[in-house]
């Protein structure tokens, strides 16, 4: 019987349509898996950068502080900064409480990554500071 | 056909008994398992004139479904009608397994050159007759020899049955295998267009990798995320334990002399505490709902909120 058997031919077909898709499903499934992978790492990489932003951008941590410390409010304390790699170091041995209030209501309404912080009552209106703000 | 060479030669006529077949075997089928024609057709090839036997049969043949053939001989065609379902059952009653089968042939056109009649059943001879092997009773012919099937050369003129032929017509068939056909080429599309999409995703999120300037793994991201997130928790609590402790309203005589951040911890030394006028401050404190333990030394109050 040289001619192929139609049923041969129709299972042929059919396993080569359950073949498909069998690969069909699986690329499916990759495709989803892929989606949400994209939509995973969208939302790691948008909060990474807002969080990096805040807390890891020295160059913009360096200029608002810059502008806080020169205010003239802030003059009369005469607050020594030094600057590390990841850190800037504040230091006041005596300011007034008016200064202090400045300072502090600057500080602690932004995002600074206030590391460590003492202040210490000198007198009724006086006190001394130490800071360390990180990046 | 060498291939076919080596097998036996068994002439199918419904009137004959058969023993038990092993291996592949040749058909040739009685003239009694179909009907032939010699004619002129306008035609040049053999295909062409199958076209046309149909209507050339039209009359002739019983209700039915019907195959045809056709071969050109000389001048002229030789031209067959049969019935799949009837060679089907011949072969079925006569108890040949159809798949022990390896060509089927026609008397007409296999059986050549013979003078005399030959004797194929009890009943019945074939003979030549202007060119067409014909069917007659024995009665009618006084000498007859016997069928030689050892010594016939078979030709290419074989036919192949439609075993299913008579269950779905070959049209049902078409379409069933064409909505099969398009039914993978649909999922096929499918699953090219879902692969393309794929990759665009993954192409996306490499982008997502470079224009965010992320680390090389999710792994080392999550870490960083990680890290920023305590961070940021942290910064959170420090400026909500302030705002609790600033925000409260303190007794003449009570104030702030150290507050301290460090190592996880915030120390407030509260001084002026005497005669009990602490208890206001701690149910101020705890009014905020500050977690915090409180120690004592003298006139100072010192409590630490861990965060």
């Amino acid at each position: 019987m040289n001619r192929i058997n139609p049923l041969y031919a129709g299972i042929a077909l059919v396993v080569l349509l359950i073949f498909v898709l069998f690969n069909l499903s699986n690329v499916t499934n990759e495709y989803h898996e892929a989606k949400e992978s994209y939509k995973e790492t969208l939302q790691l990489a948008n909060e990474l950068n807002g969080l990096n932003k805040i807390y890891a951008n020295s160059s913009q941590t360096k200029k608002s502080l810059k502008k806080i410390l020169n205010h003239s409010s802030l003059r009369e304390a005469n607050i020594k900064q030094k600057t590390t790699k990841s850190s800037i170091k504040l230091n006041s041995e005596s300011m007034n409480l008016s200064a202090l209030n400045f300072l502090m209501g600057k500080l602690l309404n932004s995002t600074y990554q206030i590391h460590s912080l003492k202040i210490k009552q000198l007198s009724e209106i006086r006190v001394s500071l130490e800071m360390e703000i990180k990046w | 056909m060498k291939f076919n060479k080596k097998l036996p030669t068994l002439f199918l006529d419904p009137h004959l008994e058969y023993e038990t077949i092993e291996g592949k075997v040749n058909i040739i089928l009685s003239p009694s398992l179909y009907w032939v024609k010699r004619m002129l057709l306008p035609v040049k090839y053999a295909r062409e004139a199958k076209k046309l036997l149909p209507s050339i049969f039209e009359d002739n043949l019983p209700e039915g479904k019907y195959n045809y053939y056709a071969y050109k001989q000389e001048d002229e065609y030789i031209v067959f009608a049969y019935s799949d379902k009837l060679i089907i059952d011949t072969l079925a009653m006569k108890g040949i397994s159809i798949s022990s089968v390896a060509n089927i042939y026609f008397a007409q056109s296999e059986i050549k050159g013979i003078e005399s009649a030959l004797t194929i059943n009890e009943n019945q001879s074939i003979y030549i007759k202007d060119g067409i092997l014909v069917l007659v009773p024995c009665c009618w012919i006084e000498e007859s020899g016997d069928l030689d099937l050892a010594s016939i050369q078979l030709s290419k003129h074989s036919i192949a049955l439609e075993k299913f032929g008579h269950i779905v017509e070959r049209k049902s068939l078409y379409k069933i295998a064409a909505i099969l056909m398009m039914m993978i080429f649909v999922v096929a599309i499918e699953y090219f267009i879902t692969a393309q999409k794929t990759a665009t995703v993954l192409a996306n999120k490499d982008d997502v990798f470079a224009v965010y300037n992320l680390k090389s793994t999710t792994f080392q991201n999550k870490a960083l995320l990680k890290k920023y997130t305590t961070v940021h928790k942290k910064q959170e609590k420090i400026r909500d334990t302030f705002s609790k402790i600033l925000s409260i309203k303190l007794q003449n005589n009570i104030k702030i002399s150290l507050i301290n951040l460090k190592n996880k911890k915030i120390i407030v030394n509260f001084t002026g505490i005497k005669n009990g006028n602490e208890n206001q401050l701690i149910k101020s404190l705890q009014a905020k709902k500050l977690v915090f333990s409180k120690s004592f030394n003298k006139d100072i109050m010192k409590i630490e909120v861990n965060l």
